[in-house]
């Protein structure tokens, strides 16, 4: 079958009555928890998992996706009104976006937000389509050894392009890669660290890790400082930008659109980046670069567009090479994985209605979204105003069901409290998250793809670096690898060693 | 903590066998990812020993948090004697109380109504099994 028939298939799927209710609910809850600051995209995701154990592969991911990207939208809201960027990609929005706000401008910021993000978003999933077939074909080239090598170049990609210092993500990355070492040996049998305990044979159950690190542990922190959030009132009107806004915007929509995607396609790369990213480029061939921190709305238009594009593309190494980029990712890995999915380059051969009912979804999804941001943001705004110790109160309350409903059993709640606690210190000592989760997902693939590696070659660890595409991955690993040492080394010399 | 961690796994995975690079046993990865983990955290450890890098957020208040974790350590305890209805209305009061509500009316129709509405939500309409402790003696 062919792209538009292939496509035709997906709308087919997603335009069942069920599927089309589950990409609107997808799109409500992800505007929404990218308006409330202290509710995180992994966290919602991790949180929603027991709800769709009963549902149907396809809607579940259909739920999920849509929550994913429609944080992205919902983000910029905060950002722009209340200076609190809803979610970590919106940061950058805050520079210029509530100086818009301040200048009497909030309605053409939240606009000129939510059409870059419809167009990024868009432009996105029509690459998605495009791209994702071709990678997954090409993926099932690869032996163990070239998946070996993907593997390592995914976590030192999720180490190296990791909020905070690589040192730390590394750390991170070697200690997911222990607690997915937990329970029997998948190659000799053999039960490592389960301590006796029966339950840790099976190993550490992520939903419980995410449920613990996302979940709880956000809420600890938000237990320790309470947030006041103070809405600036504003005038809303004129949301659709004008033509000199557009005259301003179009190319820095288009360049944020591009950079978002092909940063979202790297291991570890994501909406986050790319909005910095954006900004940056955008600061520096912008012919005004001065207005840049003073209510610029190109300023606003790149970044914005650069993270949706970046959420959606996200999803190509996921789809076709089974390696989550990012922690939101990886909760949705984790939901393909419980309803017996093995997201991979198989994946579009074995669930083509999956595959392409996802993406055709995320066409609609953007459709949604526009509609929800545009003529509701009245209704976003009023959404700050619930009171955080009602959303840390369902939250806790819904992380403890996740964990229980997992094996119908206290013990995972417990284990999620340990893992919440751990992950309080942790984050609060600046460690990244998103290396740990993605190490514990890939962790057990590594050894065993190294193992049948050797295997294959008759123990001959060479066989790493004479398959060309393994060579070229560890290359470009390695090369990860040295540039913060390198870097270091260079700041020594020039007598600069702070950071 | 991560020295003593990483410790701890290495000796383990010499129990386990750690075979070569070439013949990896079950304690090969183990052992190198303790390795990998103790000569990381020596060097965050010089490094914050020297001053460089970003220091560490500093702790605000930790009782409210700790407050949390004890509640939930408790619940854990009582969950399955008393069942998610009524094990959960003191976590949900716990919850909102470190959380600054002091009004007795909205501490308990609140904690009360999530409790309700969260067991029918995930018991009865998404069909999950949640222990129902005391609440099966009703019948």
């Amino acid at each position: 079958m062919d792209f538009l028939g292939n496509l035709m298939m997906g709308f087919s799927v997603t335009l069942s009555p069920w599927n089309l209710f589950y990409a609107f609910t997808g799109a409500v809850i992800g505007t929404a928890i990218g308006v409330l600051p202290g509710l995180g995209t992994p966290t919602t995701i991790a949180l929603l998992l027991p709800a769709t154990y009963k549902m149907d592969p396809t809607s579940a991911i259909i739920l999920l996706a849509g929550i994913f990207y429609g944080a992205m939208y919902g983000g910029s809201t905060t950002s722009i009104l209340l200076n609190i960027p809803g979610e970590a990609a919106s940061v950058v929005t805050c520079l210029d976006g509530y100086k818009m706000a301040r200048q009497g401008r909030a309605g053409r910021a939240l606009g000129i937000s939510a059409m870059g993000s419809f167009i990024a978003g868009t432009l996105a999933v029509f690459g998605l389509s495009i791209i994702a077939p071709t990678l997954a074909d090409f993926a099932l080239k690869f032996g163990p050894a070239e998946y070996t090598s993907l593997v390592v170049l995914g976590l030192m990609m999720a180490v190296y392009l990791s909020e905070g210092s690589t040192l730390k993500g590394l750390l991170m990355a070697g200690l997911g890669l222990l607690l997915a070492m937990v329970g029997i040996d998948p190659v000799f049998g053999e039960p490592r660290f389960t301590f006796g305990i029966s339950r840790l044979m099976d190993g550490i159950n992520i939903v419980i890790v995410g449920m613990g690190v996302f979940g709880i542990a956000e809420v600890l922190i938000n237990l320790e400082s309470p947030e006041v959030r103070d809405i600036f009132k504003t005038s809303l009107k004129g949301l659709l930008p004008t033509l000199a806004d557009w005259g301003r915007c179009w190319a820095a929509i288009l360049r944020g659109s591009f950079l978002g995607f092909f940063i979202g396609v790297l291991p570890g790369g994501g909406a986050v980046i790319s909005s910095f990213v954006a900004y940056a480029l955008e600061k520096r061939v912008s012919k005004h670069p001065e207005d840049f921190g003073k209510g610029a709305i190109e300023a606003v238009a790149a970044p914005e567009s650069a993270n949706n594009a970046a959420s959606t593309s996200s999803f190509i190494p996921l789809l076709t090479l089974g390696i989550p980029g990012n922690a939101s990712i990886a909760m949705i890995f984790v939901a393909l994985m419980i309803h017996g999915i093995q997201p991979g380059p198989l994946l579009l051969q074995e669930h083509p209605q999956l595959f392409w009912g996802v993406i055709a979804s995320m066409y609609i999804g953007n459709l949604v979204l526009l509609g929800l941001n545009l003529p509701l943001v009245g209704f976003w705004v009023r959404l700050l105003r619930v009171p955080y110790h009602y959303l840390a109160a369902v939250i806790v309350i819904v992380c403890i069901i996740g964990a229980y409903s997992l094996n119908n059993a206290v013990f995972d709640i417990g284990a999620m409290l340990v893992f919440g606690v751990l992950g309080y210190f942790l984050r609060k000592g600046g460690f990244p998250m998103a290396p740990l989760a993605l190490a514990i997902i890939l962790g057990g693939k590594l050894e065993l793809s190294f193992i049948q590696s050797l295997q294959v070659s008759g123990a001959d660890l060479r066989i790493f670096v004479h398959k060309p595409i393994s060579a070229a991955l560890l290359f470009v690993a390695a090369l990860l690898m040295l540039i913060p040492p390198a870097q270091w080394l260079w700041r020594l010399k020039s007598g600069n060693t702070r950071r | 903590m991560f020295l003593l961690a990483g410790l701890g796994v290495m000796i383990e995975s010499i129990r386990l066998t750690i075979g070569t690079p070439t013949n990896p046993q079950p304690g090969f990865f183990p052992f190198l990812g303790g390795a990998i983990l103790i000569g990381l955290s020596l060097v965050l450890t010089i490094r914050a020993w020297l001053g460089i890098g970003k220091r560490p957020e500093p702790f605000g208040e930790v009782r409210r948090p700790a407050a949390l974790v004890a509640g939930t350590g408790v619940y854990v305890l009582i969950l399955d004697p008393l069942g998610y209805v009524l094990a959960t209305i003191p976590l949900g009061f716990l919850v909102l109380w470190i959380l600054g509500v002091k009004s007795w009316q909205v501490l308990g129709s609140v904690s009360v109504g999530l409790s309700v509405v969260t067991y029918f939500l995930f018991a009865h309409l998404l069909g999950i099994e949640l222990p129902p402790g005391l609440l099966k003696l009703l019948g």
